[in-house]
């Protein structure tokens, strides 16, 4: 396949390999994190951490949007579903998200209508086709997802659909970085960038890193010889002394992103003051909402929500693993009260959870015993 | 596409190439699988070329660049 076969070449990622690990310092240690969940998914999928030296940690970011969700804003979607009128459209990663009342799949259960989708615009074809019931999406992602929920606002109201709404959960990236990088609780040497979040936004939000931070940014594609190459430029621009934003994934990411995709998404949305990010606490300008103008399509306007804060289960460590602070097998639950048949917290839901990718992959082995050697 | 991934996650987007066109639709195929996205965002898109498409959308259009 194009685009896949050529970035997997077991050759090409063994030499990359050898020259990652010639370019650690002796005595020096390297913590790099990859902000999106698809490339941790991707590092555990193909192995990629047993190709390289000790002396670098790959720490797992808080970029998967499912993750990062608070469990009240999963109480207020299960509440618009339960309504007799409506049927509550999601995509499929979202079914499983447990919340106070249970998930999405257990409303169904008890008869909700609620129905998976692989694109908002599905969810407005359905709208089309049913013109007696409500139909509501549950938007949910990064940047890379926030276009196509603008341009389904832009064609409900061209089409003047009345039936439509979208409750909006839209983050934006850069906030959380920055959150991030405010902990005391982490001291990271360097970011693999996102990769189709800067496809839309471009690379130039990431300079503050680099800027006022002094640490270097590589953004990265998705496949194994993207991610060992993007570590690479890391650990050259770290032997270098120098930290710039490099854009390894050149195949999608300009410099100023996709700029028709983001002027959809201004004139549909606009930053919520604040947004409660799972693990991370409240975070200003984090997240979007539904503009004024398109206040018939939206969710939060059209129904009555509780929009309280609920705490999440006491066993749950979600929150240590998205911040990095706890790798997740050392979450109490891991793998036992906690997997993804039944999962407590939402890394074990989503298959770009950083606990569901180590769940999936097995990859303990060798983790468990470098701490092991660590800690003797 | 891509059951092995999660949807909501923008990092799913797969490149697929454009089939046919019709306004502001395209049919593309990716691995087999044919599917119809959205093109606004890419303007002016012609038969046989890829695009990065995610949520039924194509966010981007795909330039050479191998390793």
């Amino acid at each position: 396949m194009k685009h896949v076969t050529e970035y997997r070449s077991g050759r090409v990622a063994a030499g990359l390999a050898e020259r990652i690990a010639a370019l650690v310092e002796p005595g020096r240690t390297y913590k790099l994190m990859e902000v999106c969940g698809g490339h941790t998914h991707a590092i555990y999928r193909h192995g990629l951490e047993d190709l390289l030296p000790a002396e670098i940690e790959l720490v797992h970011g808080p970029g998967c949007p499912v993750c990062v969700i608070p469990m009240g804003r999963q109480d207020d979607a299960i509440a618009i579903a339960e309504r007799r009128e409506v049927i509550f459209t999601t995509f499929g990663d979202m079914l499983r998200v447990p919340s106070s009342r249970g998930s999405l799949l257990e409303a169904k259960a008890r008869g909700a209508d609620v129905r998976m989708v692989y694109s908002p615009l599905d969810a407005l074809r359905i709208a089309r086709e049913n013109p007696d019931r409500e139909i509501v999406f549950f938007a949910i992602g990064f940047e890379t997802t926030a276009p196509s929920t603008a341009i389904t606002l832009l064609r409900a109201r061209a089409e003047g659909i009345g039936n439509f709404s979208m409750f909006c959960n839209h983050v934006v990236v850069v906030p959380a970085l920055r959150a991030i990088l405010e902990s005391p609780d982490l001291a990271l040497d360097g970011f693999v960038g996102p990769g189709h979040v800067s496809t839309i936004i471009g690379t130039r939000p990431y300079e503050f890193i680099a800027r006022e931070h002094g640490k270097p940014v590589v953004v990265s594609g998705f496949e194994p010889l993207d991610i060992l190459q993007s570590i690479h430029m890391l650990m050259a621009q770290l032997a270098d002394r120098r930290c710039e934003v490099e854009n390894q994934y050149q195949r999608v990411v300009r410099e100023e992103g996709n700029p028709v995709a983001l002027r959809v998404i201004a004139e549909t949305m606009e930053l919520r003051e604040t947004f409660e990010w799972r693990g991370l606490g409240f975070i200003p300008q984090s997240a979007m909402k539904l503009r004024p103008e398109f206040e018939q399509f939206d969710a939060e306007i059209c129904y009555p929500l509780a929009g309280a804060r609920v705490a999440d289960p006491k066993a749950c460590q979600c929150g240590e693993v998205l911040k990095g602070v706890i790798r997740p097998w050392e979450c109490k639950v891991f793998g036992t009260a906690c997997t993804p048949e039944r999962p407590i917290g939402t890394c074990m839901v989503s298959s770009e959870g950083a606990c569901a990718a180590y769940y999936n992959y097995g990859r303990l082995g060798r983790r468990s015993g470098r701490v092991a050697a660590e800690s003797s | 596409m891509n059951d092995d991934r999660c949807i909501t996650c923008g990092d799913t987007a797969v490149v697929a190439t454009v089939i046919s066109l019709d306004g502001t639709s395209a049919v593309v195929e990716s691995d087999g699988v044919r599917t119809e996205v959205a093109i606004e965002l890419v303007g002016g898109v012609a038969v046989g070329e890829e695009l990065l498409c995610h949520a039924g959308v194509a966010i981007e259009r795909v330039s050479e660049d191998l390793p």
